[in-house]
C-alpha cells in the first residue's frame, strides 16, 4: 500500500461497494472472468492452479515479487545443511505451462477497490491489473522488535531464502561452548511447531558436530509449547537433554542485533554467538490496509475467504483470520494455506455461475517435524464449517470448528516418519506448484 | 465509511461473466481436494497411497475404519476424524471417478 494510504483506500472501498451492487454492463457478459492473485507461496500458487483447473476459461494472473518461491516447509533442514536451497525452491513454470496461469514478477503496491484494479511495481514500471476477484496471499510481515533490531545481523529465517542462508552460515560458524539463542513469537504466528523443530535440529546439529558445551536457549513468548507439546517436551528433556534450555513466558523487551543481546521478562542473554530472533507477526503488507483484527490479521468469511465489506477481495493463508472457537484457532501453515485456497477457488468459481458457496466444507493441516537427522514427529488438525463457541461453550456464530487435533504417539516419532516427511513435502509441493 | 453489500447482489453481478469449460462444482470435488496435499492432485500422486480411480466402497470403508479406530496409529487415523461420515462418502465417491495412474 505505498500508493494509497489507509484513508484513501477506505474511501475508495466505499465506492466499490456501491458499484459492485450494480449489475455489470452488457459488454462484460462475454468476457472471461479475471482473477488476480498476489503472492506465490502455498496459498497463492494453489488458488491460481485450482482456479484454472476448476474455473474453465477464467483468466488468472499470479503476482509475486520473486521469480520463484522458497518454501519454509523443510527449510530448517537447509539451516543445518541437510538439504540444499534448490530442494526447497519452487518455480512457477508449471503453473504457466501446465495450467495457463499468467505470472507477473513484481510487487503489489496498491489496490483500487472502487475500480477493481491492482497496481504492481515491476522492473519496467507500474502495471495496472483489472480484476473481477482479487485473492491476496501475502503471508506474514514482522512486528519490529523494540530496541536496535536488524534482521540482516540477527536473521529470523522465518521467510525462506537469503535469511535461511544467513542463519545457516551463522550456525556453521559456531564452536564449542557457544550459545544459539532463539525466540518463539507470541501466537498466532506462522507454523506453530516450527520454532521447536528448529531448536531440535540445531541442537542435533551441534551435537553431531561435536560442539561440546554449546547450547540452544529457546525464549518462548508463550506460556508453554504451542504445538506437539508431548513430542517437543520429550525432545527437549530427553532426546536433546543438556543441549536445549527452554524458557517459557519470555516476553521480549528489547533486542540489540549488533551485540546479539536480548532482554525478555524471563531471561536476558548478552553476546550470544547466534541470535535467531523470530519476531511477532502480522498480515503481509498489501493486506494491511484492509480491516484488521487486534492481532493484525484480516478477518474473512470462512466460506469464501472474502473480506467483510469487500465481496470480491479475498485473503487466504497466514494473513487471514478465520472465525474459530476460542482456543481452537486455525493454524497458519503452508498446508492450511493450500487447504483454504481450494475453498476460496471453489467459492469464486461458483460465484461466476451464480451459485452460493458450498457450506459442506472442511479444511486441514498436517505436517512432519524433524526431531533429529533421522527421526520426525507429526501433527494433524482438522476443521469443519459449523457453529463456533466462546470459552464458556456458547455459540458465537459460524466458522471453522476444530474437530480434531493430535500429534504422533511416542512410537510414531521414528525413521518412518522422517521418510514420510519427504513424501508429504513432495506431495504438497506438487499439489501447489505442479 | 464501508457499507457491506448483500452477497446476493454480488452474485447477480458476477454471474454475467461468462464461464465455460466446466460445469460448476462437482459433488465431493472440493472435499476430496483436501486429500491432495498428501496424495497428489486428484489423489493421483505424487504422495502416499494413490486414491484416484479406487473403488468407492473400499475407500469409504477404509476411511471409516481409520476414523473409528480406538488406538491412533498413523496420521490418517487422525485425518479421517476430520470429516463427517457423509463427507467421507462424498470424498470416496468422487475419487473413484477420477482416472488414476494405476499406482498403489
Amino acid at each position: 500500500m505505498n500508493t494509497l494510504n489507509r484513508r484513501q483506500f477506505l474511501k475508495l472501498a466505499g465506492a466499490a461497494s456501491a458499484l459492485a451492487a450494480l449489475p455489470r454492463g452488457v459488454g462484460a457478459a462475454t468476457t472471461a472472468p479475471r482473477v488476480v492473485v498476489v503472492g506465490g507461496g502455498f496459498g497463492g500458487a494453489t488458488v491460481a492452479k485450482y482456479l484454472r483447473m476448476w474455473g474453465g476459461n477464467v483468466q488468472v494472473t499470479l503476482v509475486d515479487a520473486n521469480p520463484n518461491h522458497v518454501s519454509c516447509i523443510l527449510s530448517n533442514l537447509v539451516v543445518t545443511g541437510a538439504l540444499s536451497m534448490s530442494r526447497i525452491t519452487l518455480g512457477f513454470d508449471s503453473l504457466k505451462n501446465n495450467h495457463g496461469v499468467t505470472v507477473m514478477q513484481g510487487r503489489a503496491i496498491g489496490i483500487d477497490a472502487a475500480g477493481n484494479k491492482l497496481t504492481v511495481s515491476t522492473s519496467t514500471g507500474n502495471k495496472v491489473l483489472p480484476y473481477d476477484h482479487l485473492v491476496l496471499s501475502p503471508g506474514i510481515d514482522f512486528v519490529p522488535a523494540p530496541g536496535n533490531w536488524d534482521a540482516n545481523l540477527t536473521p529470523h529465517a522465518w521467510q525462506a531464502g537469503p535469511q535461511t542462508t544467513l542463519l545457516k552460515n551463522q550456525l556453521a560458524a559456531m564452536r564449542s561452548y557457544e550459545t544459539f539463542v532463539m525466540t518463539v513469537p507470541k501466537a498466532p504466528y506462522r507454523c506453530p511447531p516450527g520454532p521447536y523443530e528448529r531448536a531440535c535440529v540445531v541442537a542435533d546439529y551441534l551435537k553431531r558436530k561435536g560442539r561440546t558445551g554449546a547450547k540452544v536457549i529457546v525464549l518462548d513468548a508463550n506460556p508453554g509449547i504451542t504445538a506437539e507439546p508431548v513430542a517437543f517436551t520429550n525432545a527437549f528433556n530427553v532426546t536433546h537433554a543438556g543441549w536445549i534450555e527452554y524458557v517459557p513466558n519470555a516476553t521480549v523487551q528489547s533486542v540489540d542485533s549488533s551485540k546479539r543481546t536480548i532482554v525478555t521478562s524471563a531471561r536476558t542473554v548478552s553476546n550470544a554467538k547466534v541470535l535467531n530472533y523470530i519476531p511477532n507477526q502480522k498480515a503481509g503488507a498489501i493486506a494491511a490496509a484492509l480491516p484488521l483484527n487486534s492481532q493484525g490479521f484480516v478477518p474473512v468469511n470462512p466460506l469464501t475467504y472474502a473480506v467483510s465489506g469487500y465481496p470480491n477481495i479475498h485473503v487466504i493463508g497466514d494473513a487471514c483470520a478465520v472465525p474459530a472457537s476460542v482456543g481452537k484457532a486455525v493454524p497458519k501453515s503452508g498446508h492450511m494455506a493450500n487447504s483454504e485456497a481450494k475453498v476460496c477457488a471453489d467459492a469464486i468459481v461458483r460465484s461466476f455461475t451464480g451459485q452460493l458457496p458450498d457450506e459442506d466444507i472442511a479444511t486441514s493441516s498436517a505436517c512432519f517435524s524433524p526431531i533429529t537427522n533421522t527421526k520426525a514427529s507429526w501433527l494433524s488438525t482438522n476443521f469443519i464449517y459449523g457453529d463456533i463457541v466462546d470459552a464458556a461453550g456458547n455459540v458465537i456464530g459460524k466458522g471453522m470448528n476444530r474437530v480434531d487435533i493430535g500429534e504422533a504417539p511416542a512410537n510414531g516419532i521414528d525413521g518412518d516418519s522422517y521418510q514420510d516427511m519427504f513424501t508429504w513435502a513432495d506431495s504438497i509441493f506438487s499439489d501447489s506448484y505442479i | 465509511m464501508i457499507i457491506p453489500i448483500p452477497l446476493r447482489a454480488v452474485l447477480i453481478g458476477a454471474s454475467l461473466l461468462a464461464i465455460s469449460g466446466q460445469s460448476g462444482a462437482e459433488p465431493g470435488r472440493l472435499l476430496a481436494s483436501q486429500c491432495a496435499q498428501c496424495h497428489g492432485t486428484n489423489g493421483a500422486g505424487p504422495g502416499f497411497d494413490e486414491l484416484a480411480g479406487k473403488s468407492a466402497s473400499e475407500l469409504y470403508h477404509e476411511l471409516i475404519e481409520m476414523k473409528y479406530r480406538a488406538n491412533i496409529e498413523g496420521i490418517m487415523d487422525r485425518q479421517a476424524r476430520g470429516y463427517t461420515d457423509g463427507q467421507l462418502r462424498k470424498i470416496a465417491d468422487y475419487l473413484s471417478t477420477v482416472p488414476g495412474t494405476g499406482g498403489d
